[in-house]
This record gives C-alpha cells, sequence and structure tokens, in this order.
C-alpha cells in the first residue's frame, strides 16, 4: 500500500498534504507529564487493547508498535516521513504508536497528551481525513472515556489546545511566494488571524524546499467544521497566490533556473540534503508548470526518501560523506 | 566572535539544536537570535508562551500558590512554571484562575465543538461538581443565597449519585 508521498491528490501542486490530529486524554490518568512510569504502561496497555480491538474500514491493519523496540535509526524516519513529532521520537518514557499499514492512520500514545489521533492525506483532503479522526474518535471515546466538561471541551495537558483538540493543518509547496519573501507578510497575516505557518524541510527564503505548513491555532468557542472550513480557505487563497505570482514571473529565466536545477541532480556526485531540497523544490515547480515532463509525485517521494535517516533506512549506517554519495546516485537513477 | 546570521554584531547567544540526532551550533547577536525566534523560552515554544502569560496573571493573584489540586497534587504555580496542566481535574479546581489566560489564547471560554455522545457519566461528574461548587461560592459571595441554594441542591444529588 502507498505512503502519502508516493501519491498525488487533489491540488497536489500546491498542497502536498492535509493533516488532521486530535488530542485526547483518557479519564482516571493524570497527564502525561504527571504520570509515572507505571501509569503509562497502564494507560499505553488500555489503549492498546482498545485500539486493536476495533476493526474498522478506515481503521484497517492498525498494529502496535512499542517505540523502545524501535531502532533509533528507524524512530528518526518516521520523523522524516511525518508519522511522529521530534518530541515523541526523543522521548525516553514508555510511548507507542499504533499505525495503519499505509501510515495514514496513526495514534500515538503518551505524547504531550495519552493520544494524538493523527491522519494525513496526501493533497488538499482535510474533509475527508477529518472525518476518519472524527470516526476512531468516536469509537475510542466509547471504550476509552475521554476527559470531558461541556465548559471547556476535551481537556488536554496545555490549555492552547483545548476545545476541540483539533490541529488542522496543509502542507503547502510556495516556491514563488518564497522567492518574493512574500510568505513573510502572509505569516504575519495569518498568524493574525489565528493561524500559524511554519518552514519544513529548511526553513526561510532559498534554503530548502518552500514547503511551509499552515495550521489552525484556536481549539476553543470553535466548532470542528469551520476550523477546517476556515483553514481550507486560507489554503485556497495561498494557491491563488503562488499561481499568480508563477504567472507573472519571467517564464525563460524560471524555465533555464529549473533545467539548470533538473542538470545537477541528474549529473551530481555528491549530493548535500540542502542542495537536494532546494533542487527538487524547482523540479516540483517545473512539473506543475508542465515545464518538466516526469511523474508528478517524484519530487516529493524523492525529498522524503532522500533525508538522512530515509536513507540510512534503505542503504544500511552510512557517515555524512556516504549519504551525500548515495543521494546523488539514488536520485540521479529515479530522474 | 561576531554574529553569525549579520556579520556585525558581537554573538551574545550561542544555541545547539538537536535535531533528528544531528546537533548543530549558532551563535548569534541578541537581535538576530530574537530576530529567528531564540527567545530565553525555549525557542518561544507554546509552553513558554502560557508560562510568560500566566507568570503576568500570578503577579497579580500571589495567594494562589499554596492551593493544590485534589485529583493530582499540581499547585497552579506549577501549572504556571511548565505551561502543562497536571490533570483533568485541575481545570475545576483552577478554573477561575485558568479562565483569563484561556481567553486571552483562544478568545473564548466556551466549547461549542464536538460533544462525545458516550462520555461516561461517572467520569464526567467529577469535573461537574467541582464546576458547581465553584460557581456556588461566587453565588455566596455575590449574596445570591437564592440561586445559591439550587446549586447547593444539584451538587448534594450528584454527590449521592456518585456514591451509589
Amino acid at each position: 500500500m502507498a505512503n502519502w508521498y508516493n501519491e498525488i491528490g487533489p491540488e497536489s501542486d500546491i498542497i502536498v498534504t492535509s493533516r488532521i490530529r486530535l488530542a485526547r486524554n483518557i479519564t482516571g490518568f493524570p497527564f502525561p507529564s504527571k504520570m509515572s512510569e507505571q501509569q503509562r504502561a497502564e494507560m499505553t496497555q488500555k489503549v492498546k487493547k482498545a485500539l486493536l480491538e476495533i476493526n474498522a474500514p478506515f481503521a484497517k491493519n492498525l498494529r502496535y508498535i512499542d517505540m523502545g523496540d524501535v531502532p533509533e535509526r528507524e524512530v528518526y524516519a518516521m520523523v522524516e516521513r511525518h508519522i511522529i513529532s521530534p518530541e515523541f521520537a526523543g522521548s525516553n518514557s514508555t510511548r507507542g504508536i499504533i499505525i495503519s499499514e499505509d501510515e495514514s492512520v496513526s495514534v500515538m500514545i503518551g505524547e504531550e497528551d495519552h493520544l494524538r489521533i493523527q491522519v494525513l492525506k496526501t493533497g488538499l483532503n482535510l474533509k475527508e481525513a477529518y472525518d476518519i479522526a472524527e470516526r476512531l474518535d468516536t469509537l475510542l471515546c466509547q471504550k476509552l472515556g475521554f476527559a470531558y466538561n461541556s465548559e471547556l471541551g476535551f481537556l488536554t495537558e496545555c490549555p492552547t489546545n483545548i476545545g476541540t483538540g483539533l490541529r488542522a493543518s496543509v502542507m503547502m509547496h510556495l516556491p514563488m511566494l518564497d522567492y518574493s519573501s512574500a510568505v513573510r507578510e502572509l505569516t504575519e497575516s495569518v498568524n493574525k488571524i489565528g493561524f500559524t505557518m511554519r518552514g519544513l524541510y529548511g526553513e526561510g527564503s532559498n534554503a530548502g524546499a518552500n514547503l511551509y505548513q499552515l495550521s489552525n491555532q484556536i481549539t476553543l468557542g470553535i466548532t470542528e467544521q469551520d476550523a477546517l472550513d476556515n483553514l481550507e480557505a486560507i489554503a485556497k487563497q495561498f494557491i491563488a497566490k503562488e499561481l499568480e505570482a508563477r504567472e507573472k514571473t519571467d517564464k525563460q529565466l524560471l524555465e533555464d533556473e529549473i533545467f539548470r536545477a533538473f542538470g545537477i541532480l541528474k549529473n551530481a556526485r555528491l549530493l548535500s540534503s540542502k542542495e537536494m531540497l532546494r533542487h527538487l523544490s524547482l523540479i516540483k515547480l517545473g512539473v506543475s508548470m508542465g515545464i518538466i515532463n516526469i511523474d508528478a509525485s517524484l519530487p516529493i517521494k524523492l525529498l522524503v526518501e532522500g533525508q538522512p535517516n530515509m536513507l540510512m533506512r534503505a542503504f544500511g549506517e552510512l557517515d555524512s560523506r556516504e549519504r551525500d554519495i548515495k543521494r546523488a546516485s539514488f536520485i540521479r537513477e529515479a530522474l | 566572535m561576531l554574529c553569525e546570521n549579520c556579520g556585525k554584531n558581537t554573538a551574545t547567544t550561542h544555541i545547539k539544536k538537536v535535531i533528528n540526532g544531528v546537533s548543530t551550533q549558532k551563535y548569534l547577536c541578541g537581535s538576530c537570535a530574537a530576530k529567528l525566534g531564540f527567545t530565553g523560552l525555549g525557542s518561544g515554544s507554546i509552553a513558554g508562551m502560557l508560562s510568560s502569560f500566566l507568570g503576568d496573571m500570578l503577579t497579580e493573584n500571589a495567594g494562589l500558590n499554596t492551593k493544590r489540586c485534589a485529583g493530582c497534587g499540581t499547585s497552579f504555580s506549577e501549572i504556571i512554571e511548565s505551561g502543562k496542566v497536571g490533570c483533568a481535574q485541575c481545570y475545576s479546581e483552577f478554573y477561575n484562575d485558568l479562565l483569563p489566560y484561556i481567553k486571552r489564547v483562544h478568545g473564548s471560554v466556551k466549547h461549542i465543538g464536538k460533544v462525545p455522545n458516550s462520555a461516561p457519566l461517572a467520569v464526567a461528574e467529577p469535573n461537574r461538581i467541582a464546576l458547581l461548587k465553584q460557581h456556588l461560592n461566587d453565588l455566596v459571595a455575590r449574596e445570591e443565597f437564592e440561586a445559591a441554594a439550587k446549586v447547593r441542591d444539584e451538587i448534594k444529588e450528584l454527590e449521592a449519585k456518585e456514591m451509589q
């Protein structure tokens, strides 16, 4: 079954993924930072049992992974393909994850909250992702009982998540807005209306892959539906602005840049992470503008698979120089 | 040593980041560090934000430190320091103390989203009782005794139900 980075979805030219995350806590246990190791183990077992009993079509072939049994490289490879958070990866406490075969549905157990229900979909697909998360949430709530009160909604360790506990986000590819520095202004504007933007895979202009994550901040006093609608409306404005910037640009110059990037990726013998990100971003732009004719999902697939721990997952332990060699040959062959 | 970002000012901040097991270091001047979001409170984390917000309020409510949550033993000042609430019951115990902060973050203090259709009664009730007790105290303080009596009866009823 294909992972998110092997596919394309609605609006994939600009919206790479849609993600839903629900923060939930089980009644009868303190929040994770106040839990003893024994309570953690107990809670994990309880969740594991409840989750594995669920046999719904949207959560097929769920399996439980004890994070303590996962080699460090694979833990960080999971971060690189956006399955778990860096905080979860770095923790030493008892923690586990329940994950579907294609990794699109997962539940982190023992992160900042007892449960973080996550659904990840390719392209602009917030509604479908939420629908799955919501059904899983309802089933789990019946089995486990979640901390909730009618005034403050679902109760979470950090008060910034109370209410719906819903953090929805989209990962956007915004190269032209990034080159013109418009991203910075737009980040400030969305901050003012309760949204956050942050760079992914190398932050800042011209430094990374021009990928940004836009997410809602407010979880109390808003319905899930409104939060999703607002996020989608803003994402669509970003799409329109990025397309407008692409339309206005000097095509000849851009085409030259894109083919140069292609030439480097096709010929380099040593390729650093940073260089890969920058050039693959141009290739992705080239593909969506019809300048380069390759499989549309390829740039993001290579970008994820070219991350340091993902490379080592596929090719074994490598030092920094060996990784650059492997990355170069792997991308050369794929393009 | 000069700031690695602007190359003009003297570097006063040393930032060490460990990302995915790879550590990188940066020497920055104060203004670049602030510009890049490296503040004293753990890179401007939400927890840091919370503790600074709450910190402001603490100075106004200095008397609150001693009370502890009956559920997990966390005090309000610990919540302020860590930015983390100890357990679900803390939200009832420190309801009035947390409310101004919650309002500041969310612009609202009332949940209007999903209602779990199956919140088990036995666990949903303690929160309700604590909320009602808080409400009762407020009513008594405002000398609205008639309303207070009604709330008192409701609390008794819920507690009786719990005992069964």
